[in-house]
């Protein structure tokens, strides 16, 4: 008995009534807090590849240099909307949710640095490293298709049969070096800290 | 005296009540359970093995996608481990609002436990009912984080995002409407004669068992073991003046019941998080560096322990996780299920100890 009146007042309650009555479909609409896939935003990217070095998942963010200007381009499908490449932009060109929005009021970034670590034993010096990495044919656009530089200027280089680390504080760390090195011997440590930038917050 | 195995039963690896696959053999004399056996390893990632040599950024997403029910307390675990490892302090603001996210996780979690048991024991508008009060807690998680499951929100040193004042007002009011609805179905739960007969007094396991099988979380509250859930040795939750919830019947009832308290618990606990929320920075700064360090945390299901060794790059050289579900589940084959007078009650008293099998084979 007690069962029946516990169902009945159930199917009773107004509220449940109401929405049996008056049954609507959720709308389908984003809220605006949810992280989506970086979008562009106005600003103009400079190119400094910092998406590309916090960005945890493999080949989701690439930046190319196209008609005279660098442009981060998404991968949806390797993606995984975790918004680090909209937190760490120091530009702000890249945008998802709300997350561009609470970094700048927030004052909240990511600093960052490398270090570059060659394995000599797998390293067959065949310079795809110093060949593909974008800052160094910045700085030499005449790099050899060996590796081989003469400019002291260059992050890395092939010289006497094996590849010398010269300027590791240029690098970027975007990884391009430890992707296009076919045996696995090349290694870019990336040191992130998330940091906040107490003066602007007023705290 | 020999037992007399009338039939083997197997239960799984799919099975309408289970939500992750998982085989139960079970060796039966009549409806009598007279001895059970888990079979696990459908679904082994080799999460730990991806982990070994990245930074902790890359880290950190792999840890949250360890278990898509628990895992804001994978990422706080982990996070927290490399702290202890570089000596990297969190700002009060910081540790109250990673006390938020754990909290809201813990609720979904525990809501999403009692509808599978709820819906094994067939009774699904109850199900139903707690399955939709859930999304409402999911949508805060996702309005204070950016997303509902992998939410990615702690980062040694703090936190990523700030919690908003007018975020804050929608979430307690929406709490207050959880809290509302929840009073009502525990209350459907706890004196409705058809979930009292699927669940009283059946899959017993004493205080001494749960001991001896080494059970953790809600599985070994409700039977009562004392000073069981790792919060009481968080800073943050001693700040908060936690205390944990023991029950002592031991039966499915129990553990069902343990986890709804523990939700108007983490109601509460979210209240003063943010009635005492601490002024100043979500982030410290810090960068990880090389060491090695074990730490537990307390996850919806009990006890979660990460080991890490780092290298002087804050990279990941070598991590093993612990996770909780693999003692209970080993406890509710070894007690629970046994002697069970129904080969009905194995499916409902296996969901009862709330198995995450996503968490044991990651």
């Amino acid at each position: 008995m007690r069962s029946i009146v516990y169902y009945v007042r159930e199917f009773l309650r107004p509220e449940w009534l109401k929405k049996f009555f008056f049954v609507k479909t959720a709308p389908l609409v984003t809220p605006p807090y949810f992280k989506g896939y970086p979008t562009r935003t106005e600003k103009e990217c400079t190119g400094c590849f910092t998406c590309m070095m916090i960005c945890p998942a493999p080949d989701a963010i690439a930046v190319l240099r196209r008609k005279e200007q660098w442009e981060p381009e998404v991968y949806p499908g390797h993606c995984i909307r975790c918004g680090l490449c909209v937190e760490a932009c120091p530009e702000g060109v890249l945008s998802s949710g709300r997350v561009l929005e609470l970094a700048g009021r927030d004052a909240t970034a990511f600093w960052h640095s490398y270090h570059l670590e060659v394995d000599e034993s797998l390293c067959m010096r065949c310079g795809n490293c110093c060949v593909a990495c974008p800052i160094n044919r910045q700085i030499d656009p005449r790099l050899a298709a060996t590796g081989t530089s003469t400019s002291d200027d260059v992050i890395m280089r092939v010289k006497g049969g094996r590849v010398q680390i010269l300027h590791e504080e240029k690098c970027t760390g975007c990884k391009t070096c430890e992707t296009q090195c076919p045996s696995g011997a090349m290694r870019v440590a990336r040191m992130v800290e998330g940091v906040q930038f107490l003066d602007e917050v007023g705290s | 005296m020999k037992k007399t195995v009338d039939v083997s039963i197997p239960l799984g690896p799919m099975h309408p009540c289970w939500k992750e696959p998982v085989r139960l053999k079970c060796e039966t004399a009549g409806e009598r359970v007279l001895h059970t056996e888990v079979e696990l390893g459908y679904m082994k990632k080799g999460i730990e093995r991806i982990m070994r040599g990245r930074p902790w950024q890359e880290v950190m997403f792999l840890a949250e996608r360890v278990c898509g029910i628990c895992s804001v307390v994978h990422n706080m675990v982990f996070i927290e481990t490399m702290e202890e490892i570089s000596d990297i302090a969190v700002p009060p603001r910081a540790a109250y609002l990673r006390v938020v996210a754990n909290e809201l996780d813990r609720i979904a979690s525990h809501l999403i436990a009692n509808f599978s048991y709820c819906y094994t024991i067939e009774h699904e508008t109850l199900a139903m009912y707690l399955l939709n009060t859930r999304e409402r807690v999911l949508d805060n998680l996702e309005r204070i984080t950016g997303s509902r499951i992998n939410t990615a929100y702690m980062i040694p040193g703090g936190v990523r995002f700030d919690l908003l004042p007018e975020d804050a007002a929608v979430m307690l009011a929406d709490l207050a409407k959880v809290e509302d609805e929840l009073k009502r179905y525990v209350r459907i739960f706890e004196t409705g004669p058809l979930i009292g007969l699927r669940s009283k007094g059946i899959g017993f396991m004493s205080r001494e068992d749960a001991i001896r099988a080494h059970t953790v979380g809600p599985t070994a509250r409700a039977s009562g073991v004392e000073d069981c859930d790792l919060r009481l040795r968080h800073p943050t939750y001693q700040a908060l003046d936690f205390k944990q919830i023991t029950r002592t019947e031991g039966d499915n009832f129990a553990r069902v019941m343990v986890r709804f308290q523990e939700v108007f618990q983490s109601i509460d606990l979210i209240r003063k998080c943010v009635d005492t929320l601490p002024d100043g920075p979500i982030r410290g700064g810090g960068l990880c560096r090389a060491g090695e360090a074990s730490y537990a945390g307390e996850a919806p299901r009990g006890e979660l322990t990460y080991t890490i060794k780092t290298d002087e790059y804050g990279r990941v050289v070598d991590i093993a996780i612990r996770t909780p579900s693999i003692m209970n589940i080993e406890a509710c084959a070894h007690y629970m299920v046994v002697d069970a007078t129904s080969i009905a009650d194995v499916t409902s008293t296996f969901i009862s100890s709330d198995p995450c099998i996503a968490c044991n084979e990651r």
